[in-house]
């Protein structure tokens, strides 16, 4: 695989403030890359160098072959953005919504035409085209703002948060046309603070905080090397006998207490565990098992979590 | 939860320039111009006025002798009638021939532009006929016979039936027109509030470009807006237009270049759309009024009078009136108004081009 989008050293600062502190990364042709952080992580500052409407203060992004900064035309013409505000004229329908962006990128006549029709069908607003966007519903307005920046076929797609405040049909219909697009072999970047979404939908993922990427790699390395098995454990007791319950388990795993919910990571088997806490004289309510996920990897690596940061 | 309330609208208003400057700033600046209009007082400017007095005539000179005395005239002294005419190619200046033999049968010959509106030729016309007339007849009474003869100075004549529609267009035509300036600064705060900025900034166009190409229908609409104005003028309540039709769809195009111009400028400003929208109207009230769009220029003190040419209003309904009540005004002779428009816009395009935040989005 090549590298469709290289980042090298790419940093922003507004002021005094450093934005994005040093990026260096690469997106493959044809894989769908996430970038994962909470609010103010520098997610959208990156996609914003990346798209040209921000520039960068030091490095270089390199997309498809063009400098963002030296040749930024052509670097432009080779990314889809779609940003997290719904960027499209409420007052146009969406058909001519369309056409206005399409004609942006140069597209004219019979292609612009069956640009738009095939935008329209992947949106799935082929039968309301001729409707002002005002009329639509919240997610079909975020369906139009995915097909916006698809129309001329770039080789880059950028989506920010594609599915905030989304219901969950039209959440669907987003997932599907994203997978769609992979199997076409689109490369996508991905942002999201739903960690569920990043999880099911990309196939790498970088993690970003206070503006530094503290941690990139395929989902399933990531969790392989930084996030552990788990148990959540309901317990019911006197809070004398929990804390001392807390004491005993603590040789036998790491716990961390919420209310009446005890999360364990066991460093060997569990019985002991359960023994320790029941010991103590505390009614265990009940056990699940708690799977590795990117929260835990978020928590692993920064100490905190995710929603916690936001 | 009352206090509340009122800490919270203070706090609000007090943080809102924009409003702020429309309930202190923008009646100070009303006041201090309609004061200075209305208010006299000892700073009063004189009237330019070039005079010749026929030599060796007892009246003649008599009349001249009233003229220093009376306070209202600088007077300008000319060596010959001719250069009286001449002087009063000046639009500040004034021309007044005495003639030998002064009288009802040769009476003196006042050179003052026509279109002068009665705040000025008014007082201009009742001293001289009571300077005149008293040295002519005694203490003037009702029925002397006409004893100054007013003239339009060398072309400076207009149409002989001027209507109300004609004195009121230019004046409104311009307020109205630069208020295209507000549309286009608040287009660019809905672009930047909806997200279709980035989306624009992310097209592989030139970022100027953008620019202008944003102002382009902007300058196509207020053409329409002109056309229509006038077109109604015209059509329904009968206006004439004296000079080139050619010249006046000039001027119209140079105050909608210069007005989107603005309009960009104020974007260029940058703020939420209240604080556009307060800022941008303090702006084009303020340079009306300075203009002359709301009391003629030529009535305001010559201190307002000079103030008024650094904003483009003076300029353009100096243009309009021209070309709506004066025969034969061409491209030629607004081409000084249309040239100033022009530079006023490029000011306006070039300060914008440097100020405008393209990133804030």
């Amino acid at each position: 695989m090549t590298a469709l989008l290289a980042l090298q050293g790419l940093g922003k600062d507004y002021g005094a403030r450093k934005a994005v502190v040093s990026l260096d990364l690469e997106v493959q042709a044809g894989e769908i890359f996430g970038l994962l952080g909470p609010n103010g992580a520098g997610k959208t500052t990156t996609i914003s160098m990346v798209s040209g409407v921000v520039t960068p203060t030091r490095g270089k992004a390199i997309v498809a072959g063009h400098d963002v900064c030296t040749a930024a035309n052509a670097a432009r013409a080779s990314v889809g953005l779609v940003p997290q505000d719904l960027a499209i004229y409420e007052d146009l329908t969406a058909r001519e919504n369309l056409a206005f962006f399409g004609s942006l990128h140069g597209l004219r006549g019979g292609t612009l035409r069956d640009r738009l029709a095939w935008a329209l069908d992947l949106s799935g607003l082929a039968g309301r085209a001729d409707e002002p966007a005002k009329q639509f519903s919240g997610g079909m307005k975020r369906r139009l703002n995915l097909a916006a920046g698809l129309l001329h076929e770039p080789k880059l797609l950028i989506l920010d948060e594609p599915t905030v405040g989304v219901d969950p049909q039209s959440r669907n219909h987003i997932f599907e046309a994203i997978l769609a697009l992979r199997k076409a072999g689109m490369t996508i970047l991905y942002t999201s603070h739903y960690l569920e979404e990043v999880q099911a939908l990309c196939d790498r993922i970088a993690i970003l905080d206070g503006g530094r990427l503290i941690a990139q790699g395929k989902v399933g390395e990531l969790l392989a090397a930084h996030a552990e098995v788990g148990f959540e454990v309901e317990v019911e007791g006197e809070e004398f006998a929990i804390t001392t319950a807390l004491a005993m388990a603590a040789a036998f795993a790491e716990l961390d207490r919420h209310g009446h919910t005890l999360h364990v990571a066991p460093t060997g088997p569990l019985a002991p565990v359960i023994n320790a806490i029941e010991g103590a004289g505390v009614r265990i309510v009940t056990i699940h098992t708690r799977r590795p996920d990117l929260e835990a990897v978020f928590l692993e690596l920064t100490g905190k979590s995710l929603r916690d940061a936001e | 939860m009352l206090a509340a309330t009122i800490k919270k609208d203070l706090l609000l208003l007090l943080r809102d320039r924009g409003a702020l400057g429309s309930l202190f700033l923008l009646p100070v600046v009303f006041i201090a111009v309609f004061g200075s209009i209305f208010g006299g007082g000892s700073d009063v400017a004189k009237v330019k006025l070039a005079v010749w007095a026929a030599p060796g005539d007892p009246k003649a000179s008599s009349i001249r002798a009233a003229l220093d005395e009376s306070k209202m005239f600088e007077i300008q002294e000319q060596p010959d009638a001719a250069r009286v005419s001449q002087a009063s190619t000046d639009d500040d200046v004034v021309g007044l021939v005495i003639p030998a033999g002064v009288g009802a049968e040769h009476p003196v010959e006042l050179y003052l532009d026509p279109a002068a509106p009665p705040q000025v030729s008014g007082p201009i016309l009742g001293v001289l006929n009571g300077i005149v007339s008293t040295v002519i007849n005694g203490p003037p009474a009702s029925g002397d016979a006409k004893l100054v003869d007013r003239r339009a100075p060398p072309g400076k004549d207009i149409l002989a039936d001027v209507s109300g529609f004609q004195i009121a267009v230019p004046g409104n035509a311009v307020l109205f027109g630069f208020y295209l300036a507000l549309t286009v600064a608040l287009s660019f705060v809905e672009e930047r509030r909806t997200g279709t900025w980035r989306r624009l900034l992310a097209s592989p166009i030139n970022r100027r470009m953008i620019l202008v190409a944003k102002l382009v229908p902007f300058f196509l609409v207020g053409l329409i807006q002109f056309a229509f104005l006038f077109g109604v003028g015209i059509v329904v309540f009968e206006m004439r237009i004296a000079g080139s039709l050619f010249a006046l769809a000039v001027m119209a195009a140079c105050v909608v270049v210069c007005a989107t111009t603005l309009g960009l400028f104020i974007a260029s400003l940058g703020g939420t759309e209240k604080q556009v929208g307060s800022i941008g109207s303090i702006c084009i009230l303020v340079m009306g009024l300075l203009g002359g769009c709301m009391v003629p220029r030529v009535v305001m003190p010559p201190v307002m009078q000079t103030i008024g040419l650094f904003v483009p209003h003076g300029w353009a309904i100096e243009g309009y009136f021209d070309v709506l009540v004066r025969p034969g005004t061409g491209l030629i002779d607004v081409a000084p108004q249309a040239a100033a428009l022009l530079g006023f816009a490029a000011v306006f395009f070039a300060l914008a081009s440097s100020l405008f935040d393209f990133e804030n989005g």
